[in-house]
This record gives structure tokens, sequence and C-alpha cells, in this order.
């Protein structure tokens, strides 16, 4: 009973100590190179936790969430990207736009509430419908969006690309979002509200009866993942400097996706170790794509072998561990009875 | 020994449904399951036809166990089930409905003999034999469903309910083709809620309570005792 | 243009949707799993017809043969693929029960599959091929001209869906087929074997996707590791607003989405145009909230939860 009534700072309370000490270690070393892929990876931590706070909650999958990144991250730039020149890509922005030049990180706020208005409105209908259907709508949602953005070119570029938005995503800066996303689904997961979500996924027919409105619950469910996703969107942007709308697409949707469920799709602790284990064999791989010499010899694999590992990895996940790596093991959290 | 079930254990999710069920049926004989609904009948069925996978316990089919087995497979291995709900192909004619279960014996054209003992125990089903089986009536339906299972060449017939939903008139028919089938010698296992027809026609009874199982015998000789209704109903009138 | 050539031109668009709702509808109905690896299907037997290589030019390979061989060369080997997919990603799932939200990530899987091996072999730049380059021509039909291809297009579905109907109707596969797609289970209890049934619904849904990727390639001679994509989206739209779980409901779905889209872009003000396909999308919410069994299936369908 004082178990259950006590407040949780597990597993975030583990995890974010772990990533802490990850970073510094990495900082260390000193590799540039590897420093940027942590950075990056901790970008996509933001996204693959956002993601989580829905899908390990509700058991819903979601293949539309990179429509809230979108959304986001051309927001963000919106406010942000290139001063002076922002008239030149964007004709088509408000007045009030072109002018202000908002800072960074209320820039990022702001924008993230946009895609998280979206992601209501999305959610009117999408909450009404069972879990596959849900899925189904939400991979429809990112068609949608990413039509709109892809021709409305007077504020998108179109489907050209948008350089200039202001760098701002280092190694530090990734980690804070980072540790401010894993503790959001922390606290997420222990509200009355995670707590609904989660037994409408295990037990539909008696949250029900016990007075749950399941589409409420999933609404919530959803704007809180879609906010913090879209942060997410908005790192990724600014960690790159450019945006195109093709850089939210399926790639992205494949990439968050496959990091939650090789990861475990049902914990936050998954969702952390899925993002940090595919980076790893990222990198892994892209510096033998790279190549590098032993004792005279150079070892070299081609270029695209990433793509058909990841493929692959996941798709042996999915067959012979789908509970993911850590399965329904929560960092410091007993296991149910 | 046709069919033998050890000790089943079937459970949905982590609730089990049911629990130490054992009961045997031998060849030529008709068995009848009985109990309230929720009583497990139809789980049992449904595990000895290969669709639910016992956690717990073993099912042979001529001293040979067949746990894990594919329900195409225990088809061919001569169990047919008639499952609760009837469950016929709607969007599918009679004719077509008959030619799937052909399947498995060859194809409709090689089971003329099944097929005009079909249409002489169901002339219905030749009068509409291209119909739209989801057009048919309740009771119509539960005669495809029988005539269905019986192309598959059954050694032991399951049926699951055949008098729900059904008018009366089509309960007596399908009592009157049971007994029929019997006397040609296909064993029969039969899943009921009403006592009274249970008794009436079957060799054997077991009782199933709330997944397990609380009481069996012959039928004749569970007709004599006074508190069967007490044992199964706790309470509600018989049908 | 004119009313002929803007007929034309959608029941050709819709023609190629139709055939991919096919594919996708077929899988869906005995699976209840939708293939986006359908889209990459029609890839893969798009890219057979040239040799493999990481040079921008590709010489052609099995596009080199003559007609009757190329075509049966390209559906065997999509069909292949088809099933090659099905024995080694979707039924070991099978075999574990793993449910809808999984077997959606692995169709997503088996298709980003395809593409990266694709991609690894042949690069990411778009490569020219040329077959049946008569059918580029244009035709006088009443007056007025049209695309050869367009026409062949329309007519090759008209046959495969009739030949469908009557592999459905009469052939007891299709029979068994059309149960299975109406109960799974109560199919097997019947003896219909599970994996036979499967297996032949992705190969089938293979020889379409064959089909339409030599029906693609000879329309815009293009070749580009994504180009499944956007058909499988079609196809997908076109499924769910036609009618999960119904043949027929898939195939007048994907019709008329390829109707409509072509119709809209020829008609609507030049403003409006972006949106055609954002309100096309649009509709799968709308079909999923308000008719879930899908604009144009028959009566028997259900939904599985």
């Amino acid at each position: 009973m004082k178990r259950f009534l006590e407040p949780r700072i597990l597993p975030a309370g583990g995890l974010i100590p772990m990533l802490v000490l990850v970073c510094v270690i990495v900082h260390a070393a000193g590799n540039q190179l590897i420093e940027g892929s942590l950075t990056e990876a901790l970008v996509y931590m933001v996204m693959v936790v956002g993601l989580s706070i829905f899908v390990s909650n509700s058991g819903i999958i979601s293949f539309g969430h990179v429509s809230f990144a979108l959304v986001g991250a051309y927001a963000s730039a919106w406010q942000t990207c290139c001063p002076g020149l922002r008239g030149v890509f964007m004709p088509g922005l408000p007045q009030i736009l072109l002018d202000t030049n908002v800072p960074v990180m209320p820039a990022a706020l702001a924008a993230a509430l946009l895609a998280t208005a979206v992601a209501a409105v999305a959610g009117i209908a999408i909450t009404r419908l069972n879990a596959v259907a849900a899925s189904i709508a939400l991979l429809s949602l990112l068609f949608v969006v990413k039509t709109i953005y892809e021709n409305w070119t007077s504020v998108t570029a179109g489907q050209g690309s948008l350089a200039g938005l202001p760098l701002y995503v280092g190694l530090w800066t990734a980690l804070a979002w980072a540790t401010g996303a894993i503790i959001a689904a922390q606290l997420y997961m222990n509200s009355a509200h995670g707590l609904r979500l989660r037994a409408i996924r295990e037990e539909y027919a008696a949250a029900r009866a016990a007075g749950i409105v399941v589409w409420r619950e999933r609404m919530i469910g959803l704007v809180v993942s879609a906010f913090v996703f879209a942060i997410g969107g908005i790192l990724f942007g600014h960690y790159l400097g450019t945006l195109a709308v093709s850089i939210y697409w399926l790639d992205m949707t494949f990439l968050t996706l496959a990091m939650l469920v090789v990861g475990g799709m049902r914990s936050l602790t998954g969702a952390v170790t899925g993002t940090l284990a595919v980076s790893a064999v990222r990198e892994f791989l892209r510096a033998f794509e790279r190549g590098f010499t032993v004792s005279g010899n150079t070892i070299q694999i081609p270029q695209g072998s990433q793509e058909i590992v990841l493929a692959l990895a996941l798709l042996l996940i999915l067959v012979f561990r789908p509970q993911g790596i850590v399965g329904d093991y929560e960092l410091g959290v007993p296991p149910p009875r | 020994m046709l069919v033998e079930v050890e000790d089943l254990e079937v459970r949905y999710g982590s609730v089990p449904a049911v629990r130490n069920v054992s009961f045997h049926v031998a060849e030529g004989e008709i068995v009848c399951f009985i109990g309230a609904n929720g009583a497990g009948k139809s789980t049992t069925m449904l595990a000895l036809a290969g669709v639910l996978h016992p956690t717990r316990g073993d099912i042979r089919i001529e001293s040979r166990s067949v746990v894990g087995l594919a329900p195409e497979d225990i088809t061919r291995l001569g169990i047919a089930l008639v499952p609760e709900g009837r469950r016929i192909f709607g969007g599918l004619t009679v004719r077509e409905n008959l030619i799937v279960a052909s399947g498995i014996r060859g194809g409709i054209t090689r089971q003329r003999s099944t097929l005009e003992l079909i249409f002489e125990l169901f002339p219905i089903l030749h009068q509409r034999f291209d119909s739209r089986a989801g057009n048919l009536s309740g009771g119509e339906q539960q005669q495809l469903a029988i005539a269905r299972a019986l192309l598959t060449r059954p050694r032991l017939l399951i049926v699951d309910e055949p008098s729900l939903g059904l008018a009366p008139k089509f309960v007596e028919l399908v009592y009157q083709i049971f007994a029929h089938l019997r006397s040609n010698g296909t064993t029969l296992l039969l899943v009921e809620q009403s006592m009274r027809r249970a008794l009436s026609l079957a060799d054997r009874v077991y009782l199933l309570k709330s997944g397990s199982m609380v009481l069996h015998g012959k039928a004749a000789e569970l007709a004599e005792r006074d508190d069967l209704e007490h044992i199964y109903f706790g309470g509600m009138a018989a049908p | 243009m004119n009313a002929i050539q803007l007929m034309i031109d959608a029941l050709s668009l819709g023609s190629q949707y139709a055939l991919v709702a096919l594919g996708i509808g077929l899988i869906f109905g005995v699976m209840r799993m939708i293939n986006f690896a359908q889209g990459d299907l029609i890839m893969l037997g798009a890219y057979a017809l040239v040799v493999p290589t990481t040079a921008d030019l590709a010489p052609p390979l099995i596009g080199k043969l003559p007609a009757v061989a190329l075509i049966i060369t390209v559906i065997t080997i999509t069909a292949g693929a088809g099933i090659v997919t099905e024995r080694f990603a979707f039924r070991p799932l099978r075999r574990r029960e793993a449910d809808g939200a999984t077997l959606l990530i692995s169709s997503f899987a088996v298709g980003y599959l395809l593409q990266s091996i694709v991609l690894f072999v042949h690069t990411g730049r778009p490569k020219s091929v040329s077959i049946f380059a008569d059918l580029t021509r244009q035709l006088e039909l009443g007056g007025v001209r049209v695309a050869m291809i367009d026409i062949v297009t329309i007519c090759v579905t008209a046959l495969l869906l009739t030949a469908m109907v009557v592999f459905l109707r009469r052939l007891r596969w299709g029979i068994e087929m059309r149960a299975a797609t109406e109960d799974f289970t109560m199919a097997r209890i019947l003896g219909v074997r599970a994996d036979a049934v499967i297996a032949l619904a992705f190969a089938i849904a293979g020889a379409l996707a064959g089909i339409l990727s030599l029906l693609y390639v000879a329309k815009t001679g293009v070749l580009d590791f994504r180009m499944g994509v956007p058909l499988a989206i079609a196809g997908f739209v076109g499924t769910v607003i036609g009618g999960m779980g119904s043949l027929v409901g898939a195939v007048l779905g994907g019709l008329f989405l390829g109707v409509a889209s072509s119709l809209l872009q020829a008609l609507l003000p030049e403003v409006l145009r972006p949106g055609r396909d954002a309100f096309l999308y649009g509709l799968v919410i709308f079909v999923l909230l308000v008719r879930p069994q899908g604009l144009f299936a028959g009566r028997n369908v259900g939904e599985r939860t």
C-alpha cells in the first residue's frame, strides 16, 4: 500500500543520472564525432520518450507523431530562423512573425504548443476510434499534415529546404531537454491520468465500468505526448540548422518507432534504452561506412548498410522478442505479481 | 476410446475458464455437456477443436495427443465442431459454404453420397442451394452448419448449443437428425443448456459449473436424481 | 482538356490504385494486416527490369526480354518476393499470435527493408528505363488523342478484376479465400489450411504488384527506390475508404480515389489544388469515424477491434 502511494521517482531517478554520467564521460573523451552522435541520440530520445508517453500508456501504436514534430519545427523556424531573410524564404508569414525574432526557448515552447493544438484537434476524431483504427488514423494524419506543409509554399518553402535556423542544440542543451522529457514522462506515468490510461490498455471493459472516460484519457495522453515529441522535432531542426518537410516523414517515423520497439514499447526505460541502443548501432555502422584502417588494411562496409541492418534488427526483435530489450521491466520498479 | 481429455485447463489471459476437466467419449456414444452460461462448455469444445490452446492437460484422439495441433489438422483427424452461434459464411451461398467444408475430403464432386444424405436430412438446403447463406433463417443456418460439419466426414461431431435461438420445431428437427446420425454410426458430443433435452438423448452427461466438472454419469441414472436442478442452477427456473 | 481525355486519365489512375488496393485488401482479408510493403513489391518488380548497379545508367536486364517472357518473369519475381516476405517475416509473427499493432509495424519494417536493399544496390538516384515503347504512342479515339498506355492500363485492370471474380466465385481456392476473409477461424475448423490460404493471398498480391509495376514503368519510365510509397499510400487510403475486409470495397475505394484525385486535379481552381491530397487523406479519418465498414463495402463486413 505504501509503495503504491509513494510518489515514484523511478525510473526517471535512475535514468537521468545515468545519462548525465554518459554525457560527462563522452565529453571528457573529447571525440567530436561521438559527442555529435550522442547529441543527436539525445534529441531522438526526446522524441522517443514523447512517443512512449502515448504508446506505452495507451497501447496504441502511433505512426503519426512525426506530424507534430513537423508542425513544431516549422513553427519554431517561423519565429527564429534566418533573421533578415525570413521574408525571402517564407513570404506568406504574417508581418508580426517576419519582424519578430523570438528567443529560442520561448519559441520552442510556443511552437510545441501549436503542435499540441494540432494534436488536440486531430484527437477529437482519433480518440474515439478503437486501437487499430486509431493507429491508421494517426498515419493518415501524417499524410495530411505532410501534404499541407509540402504545398503551403509561402510559409514553408514547400519541397525545398530552409536554412538558417539558429544552431543552439549542443550536448548539454540536448541533455537538459532529454532530462525534461523523461521527467515529464515520469510525472505523467505517476499521475492519475497515466494510471487510468494504462487501466484502459490492460482491461478495457473493466476500466469503462469503473467510470473512466476513455476518449478523454487518450486525448490527454496524446496531447502531452505530442508536446514532448514536438520539442524533439524542434531540437532536431535546430541541431541540423536546416529544415525540409521530407526530413519529417517516413524515415523519422520508422527510426523513432524502431527505437521504441527495440527498447520496449511498454516502458519509459524501454524508450531510453532503445534510443541509446539503436543510436549506438547506427554510430557503429556509420564508422564502418566511413571506413577505417587497421594495420594497412581498410575495413569498410558500403553505404546504405545502416538502413538494412536497422530494418532487419527491427524485424528480428518483432519476431523473437516483441517486448523489446527491456520488456515490461521498468528501472527500479518491482515486476507485477 | 475415441476421445480422452485429461485435466484440461484453458485460460483467457490470466483467467482460467476451464480447470481440471477430464472426460472421455467412446465410439458410437452420445455424450452431453450441460451447464449454465459461462460454465466453460464452449471453451472446452474450442480446445478440443484446436482453436484454443490449453495451458495444462492433455487431449487424445485414439490415444494420440493432439494438443497444439492446428484446427485444420484436428478436423482431418475426424473431429468436427459446429460452434456456438453457427458461424456460417453469410456472404457465401449455401453451395459455397458446403464447398469450403468439402475441401478436406477432396472437393464436393467426390462427396456425392454425403451430399445426398445432407439433402435428405435437410431438404431446405437443397431448395436454397444458391441463396446467400446470410439470408437464411436461424433454423436453416443451423442446418447448414451441421451439414457443413458432416461434409468433413467426422468420426466425432461436436455441436455447441444446437437449440440456441431456434424455434421449437427446428429444435425437434435437429434432435431427430442427431438420433439419425447416431444410428448411422456417428459419435456425438453435444453442449446444451437445457437439461431436459440432454437427458432425453444422451448416453452420458457431464455437468460443468464455473469451469469445473461437478457431476457426471449415465443419463438414465442422473435423471433419477432429485438434487440435479439444485446443483445446476442454484436458483433459476428450468427451461 | 477534353472530357474524354479527362475520363481516360481518371480511369487510368483509378485502375492503378484499384490494383494496389486489391493487393492490400486480399492480404488484409486473410490476415487483418495492412501490408505497406505492397508498394515496395511494385518497386521491386520495376527494379528487376534493370541490371543491379550503382551506376547512374542502368542497362536493361529483364527489360531486354521479349514481351511475354518479360511479363512472366517480373510477375514471378514479385509473387515470389511476396511469398518470401510472408514465409520469413509474417508467418513467424502469426505463429506467435502477434497482435494487429505488431503486424502493422512489421509490414512497415518489411517495406523499409526492401527499400533499403534497393537503395543499397542501386543508390538513391532515379534511373530511367524504357519498356513497351510502343505504348507511349497516342491514339485517336473519337477525335481525341489519348495515351495508349492509359487504355492498356484500364483494359488490363478490367481483365484482372474479371479474373479475380472468376477465381473467387468458381474456384475452390477462391471460395475458401472468401470464407477465410469472412471468418478465418471457422474456415480452419472446416479444414482450410491457414498457411496455404495466406501464402496464396500473398502470391496473388505479389503478382498484381508485378503487373502494376510494368504498367507504371511503361508510363513513367523512371525508377526510384521510393516509388512504391505513394502507391502504397493510395492503396491504403483506397482500402480504408472503400472498406477493409471487403475485396469489392477495396477495389472500388481505390478506383474512387484515383478518379476523384484526377478529377479534382483537373477541375479545381489552381489555388485549391494542393489541398486535394490532404482532403483525400483526411477522408480516411472521416470514414473511420463515421462509417468504419467503408463506403463501398458489402453487407457482411465486420470490424475486428
